[in-house]
């Protein structure tokens, strides 16, 4: 390098440049003078030429509830990055949270209201005025509320929490309507009746993956998309290498191996469904060596009598060493813990699957223990679960509209005409309401079978809040601010919904003109559950210092006596999985997944995320189905082969990957592509699982047991080119990935160390 | 002087032992495979960061994806005892690059702070570099990548939106460095401290596998990092001398 330092330089090029500087005048003066040089004589407070402005707000791209923040250069967004002091993300942020921006600025949102204009296949929408919209909608509001059916008004939204939900709710209320929906497609409602069932809680506790030193998973993808995956993450990596001499282990229970499955020291595959019979079998081992001593240990031992290591091995396809070694190692390696959820509490026994693994945490006392699983406080924010829609609860709201019952229909966020199988005809039922509403900001697959479209900003330029559940052990809330103003005619949704109460007469009760003004009447009775200190700043200061933060925690902790109901004991049981079409026929279970970077689809309009390579198969912007390959080498099939895959409910032809860790009897899908609506990116490119799937449900809470369809598979005789950014997927002796026996780390168990993870047997 | 031995004086004190101990800095990376997830988190960190366009399907195809980090992915043993392990994969900063000498034009060259850098506007496209880089972590411009409007919106000031026939890959964050040095320059400090800067990658990384310093400041979390007893370089049998440690996978 030139000993020349960055002021020397300019000196240098400025002696140079004042007559090509003179000419540059010269051409500058005879332009339109309605350009500047620069853009603001008077900047904006947070613009100032060559400096980043950070704002921290909150995640809305999946239900974690991560803080943000992001960087805005003269007013544009240009990076998303956790907000390290938010308790849930610390800093860190997933693919699909960083590629937020891209909602923001994607070339196919909606721009302004628009209403439909002709029917059946002539149908298309033409672009209107928010007044025009908004009176049409508030006058059929104000109508039936003044006609008293406001129970004819129903409102779906996708789960949302805090302040937002309230504001629906009380908007409900106005309208004397109980049909306020939060339908999520993922949305763990067998984890919820489990938690319920066994620790008489409705909201979820806190996993503590960070102090574990023994984690069995059954069927829950936490690293990649189960509750808080980002979190989960940061636990993971602390669990591992974040303690002297401390080495957490990770074992993964599921017929496919997922991103959770890889980074796990042990992946063993349990028939699809007896996850929760395998969790009995480890509890029965545990209190039959006498490893458990509490007071209703008889209890146990009758409950548990029939899941005997030989009977478990023989349901679940795990042989009896593995059960009783897991067993042996989940006692001895204190603090560990059990967690359960995905494919596993998506099956027909799903509630009872998700209890049975509650029961190992409660065997070996991880309840309310660091490493295990602690108790949250109720959540700051409102209660939500008993708006929480199920699967069964969207038939209902199906067969409402087919009987005519709903008027209105509201439709927040939420895309059920992709998420619910084709069986359940929620397309055929939107065509009778006479008066659809849609407040999505992409033309998705339910909005484009709108009547109305009210267009929503991204959450990147709007108010809310967010109150995550599961908390972190303790309360945390965060509020979502715009950190740029909005780039076309839409609004908020909460602005939306405030300005049709008060066209439907609703004014008096919510009095609030903005969702700014009622997130401040919220949040004003946070501040006065504070402490003197912070009651002696004022709530101007408090509502400062929670934006800036971009993060608000509460140190009361939750509850830590747990006491087991003894009438659950009598109830613990796992019955058989059901299965939906029968084995000659259709010779393999479907495993549906959601796709790690296209989450339930709503990812798919996300260029960064559908060019992200599929981190477990390196496939980019399509479908696959994924089989075993000595299956697929009996069938003759190699990658790319078409095939049919059908179920008792439909047929998907999709390209084959051939996939080492897959039961030979199960195939699996991604869901998250196959769009037919959603814009360029995700238009017409690969298919949804989800249409193939059987209604089949897990009748505790009524919602789709997922994993319950079967399958057939047939070659079609084409082939396509799966396109895949991955080479080889061997080593082949280069040695790149290298791996030690534990080099300068303690392992945790040592006498799992001898043991060899290869007598997995199917 | 004349030019020859002016380029003979140069050559020799650049193949001089110990040249490379004169860094103002030494950025390294080093990365823990024992708690790497494939998430992929860091590579749409460094997608966002670094303004790297999107090629489109056919194009990935053809076997041009740009994604100057990616995540490799190895498979072992069969079913039931198959085993995937990841490897995020990005320019690995060699102190004896292969891809330096082959530049005809010098595009590519190593710069005071031991990284391995591109000059965009003298690269002339003949992606000799590409060919000589074991790593595989070149990628070339075959077009001019447009964003669909408003996308480019986003595009980071800061980070050169590179052209048609132009070679690029992952520059450890270069102008997050140079903000950094901006930082503690007008803080009267004389060094960067370490926690200072973080490319964008080891920013986001969920579960901490990446992280990133000054080797010269043995106080840092990366000189601890890489003198982990589990540290090893991915083809170090090449000597290509690399910034990037790997912790080994732990087989437990």
């Amino acid at each position: 390098m030139p000993n020349i330092d960055r002021r020397e330089f300019l000196k240098l090029v400025g002696a140079g440049g004042v007559s090509v500087g003179a000419g540059f005048m010269l051409r500058e003066a005879n332009k339109d003078p309605r350009e500047y040089l620069i853009p603001h004589v008077l900047a904006p407070e947070d613009s100032s030429s060559g400096l980043s402005t950070w704002y921290n707000s909150v995640c809305s791209m999946c239900p974690a509830g991560c803080g943000i923040s992001v960087r805005t250069y003269e007013g544009r967004a240009k990076k998303i990055e956790g907000n390290p002091s938010h308790p849930v993300s610390q800093g860190r942020l997933c693919s699909l949270g960083q590629a937020g921006l891209q909602a923001l600025y994607n070339p196919d949102r909606l721009t302004a209201p628009m209403r439909r204009t002709g029917a059946g296949d002539s149908a298309s929408f033409e672009e209107i005025t928010w007044e025009q919209g908004l009176k049409q909608v508030g006058d059929r509001l104000d109508l039936l509320r003044a006609a008293r059916r406001g129970n004819r008004v129903a409102f779906l939204t996708e789960g949302v929490r805090g302040h937002l939900a309230q504001l629906f709710e009380s908007f409900m209320r106005q309208l004397g309507s109980p049909r306020l929906l939060h339908y999520d497609f993922d949305h763990p409602h067998t984890l919820y009746a489990a938690n319920q069932q066994f620790f008489g809680e409705n909201h979820l506790p806190y996993y503590d993956l960070q102090n574990t030193r023994l984690l069995l998973s059954f069927g829950a993808d936490y690293l990649n998309n189960w509750i808080s995956p980002v979190h989960h993450s940061l636990g993971f990596g602390e669990s591992r290498h974040g303690r002297p001499d401390i080495r957490g282990r990770f074992v993964q229970i599921e017929p496919r191996m997922s991103m959770s499955g890889a980074a796990a020291d042990e992946w063993i595959a349990a028939k699809p469904g007896t996850e929760g019979i395998l969790a009995l079998g480890l509890a029965h081992h545990i209190v039959a060596e006498g490893n458990y001593s509490g007071a209703d240990r008889g209890a146990w031992v009758t409950a548990l009598a029939d899941y005997t290591p030989a009977a478990v091995a023989e349901q679940t396809g795990v042989p009896p060493t593995t059960i009783t070694r897991l067993a042996d190692s989940f006692v001895d390696t204190a603090p560990s813990l059990a967690i359960g959820g995905g494919a596993a509490g998506n099956h027909s026994n799903g509630v009872d699957t998700l209890v049975a693994v509650n029961v190992l945490n409660y065997l070996v006392g991880n309840i309310g223990q660091e490493g295990g699983l602690v108790f949250n406080p109720a959540p700051a924010g409102p209660a939500l679960q008993q708006h929480r829609a199920t699967y069964s609860t969207m038939l209902e709201l199906a067969e409402a509209a087919r009987q005519g019952e709903i008027d209105v229909l509201i439709i927040n966020g939420t895309n059920p005409v992709f998420t619910l199988p084709p069986t359940a005809e929620f397309a055929q039922a939107l065509a009778q309401i006479p008066l659809v509403v849609s407040l999505s900001s992409f033309l998705d697959e339910t909005a484009a079978l709108a009547d109305v479209i009210l267009p929503s900003h991204t959450y990147l330029e709007s108010w809310g809040d967010d109150f995550p559940e599961p908390g972190v052990g303790f309360s945390v809330g965060a509020v979502s601010q715009p950190v740029v103003s909005p780039l076309y005619n839409t609004r908020g949704t909460g602005d939306i919904i405030l300005d049709l109460a008060r066209r439907m007469g609703s004014a008096e009760v919510m009095p609030w003109n903005s969702m700014e003004e009622f997130l401040k009447y919220g949040w004003r009775r946070i501040y006065q559950r504070g402490d003197p200190e912070t009651l002696a700043q004022g709530f101007d200061a408090f509502w400062t210092s929670v934006l800036k933060a971009g993060a608000w925690g509460e140190t009361s902790s939750g509850n830590t006596a747990f006491t087991l109901n003894p009438d659950v004991i009598a109830g613990i049981g796992v019955a058989p999985p059901e299965f939906s079409g029968s084995e000659e026929d259709y010779p393999f279970i479907l495993h549906p997944y959601l796709s790690p970077n296209l989450h339930d689809g709503r990812g798919a309009n996300l260029p960064w995320m559908q060019e992200l390579p599929d981190p477990m198969t390196s496939v980019v912007y399509g479908s696959w189905v994924e089989i075993n390959p000595e299956t697929a080498e009996q069938m003759g099939l190699t990658e790319g082969d078409l095939v049919d895959i059908q179920s008792p409910h439909g047929q998907l032809q999709v390209p084959v990957y051939i996939y080492p860790a897959i039961m030979p009897n199960v195939v699996a899908m991604p869901i998250g592509q196959g769009h037919r609506e959603y814009g360029r990116y995700a238009k017409d490119r690969g298919v949804n699982p989800i249409e193939i799937l059987s209604p089949q449900i897990e009748p505790i809470t009524g919602n789709l047991a997922t994993s319950a369809t079967r399958v057939s598979v047939t070659a079609t005789g084409k082939r396509v080119k799966l396109v895949k950014t991955g080479g080889t997927s061997r080593d082949l002796g280069r040695d790149i990935v290298q791996t030690t026996g534990g080099l300068g780390v303690e392992v945790t168990s040592a006498a799992d160390n001898s043991i060899p993870i290869t007598e997995v047997t199917t | 002087m004349s030019l020859f031995s002016r380029f003979m004086d140069g050559w020799r004190k650049y193949r001089k032992p110990g040249y490379y101990d004169e860094f103002d800095y030494h950025w390294t990376m080093t990365i823990d495979l024992d708690k790497c997830t494939g998430c992929e988190a860091c590579v749409t960190a460094c997608q966002a960061e670094n303004n790297i366009p999107i090629v489109g399907e056919e194009e990935i195809a053809k076997g041009r994806e740009m994604q100057w980090i990616r995540v490799e992915r190895y498979w072992e043993g069969e079913y039931p005892n198959a085993k995937l392990s990841f490897i995020p994969m990005m320019c690995q900063h060699c102190d004896a690059a292969p891809c330096e000498t082959v530049c005809p034009v010098g595009a590519t060259y190593h710069n005071q702070d031991g990284l391995n850098t591109q000059i965009y506007n003298r690269c002339i496209g003949t992606r000799a570099c590409a060919v000589y880089c074991p790593y595989e972590v070149r990628y070339f411009n075959y077009y001019d990548h447009e964003w669909d409007s408003p996308l480019e919106q986003q595009l980071n000031p800061e980070v050169t939106v590179r052209g048609k026939g132009v070679m690029e890959k992952c520059t450890f964050c270069i102008q997050r460095i140079r903000e950094a040095k901006d930082v503690a320059k007008d803080d009267d400090r004389r060094r960067v401290q370490d926690g200072d800067v973080q490319p964008a990658c080891v920013q986001s990384c969920p579960s901490k596998a990446l992280v990133f310093g000054d080797r010269k400041d043995t106080e840092s979390q990366v000189y601890q990092s890489m003198n982990d007893p589990r540290n090893y370089r991915v083809l170090d049998e090449l000597n290509t001398d690399s910034s990037v440690f790997y912790l080994k996978k732990v087989d437990a």
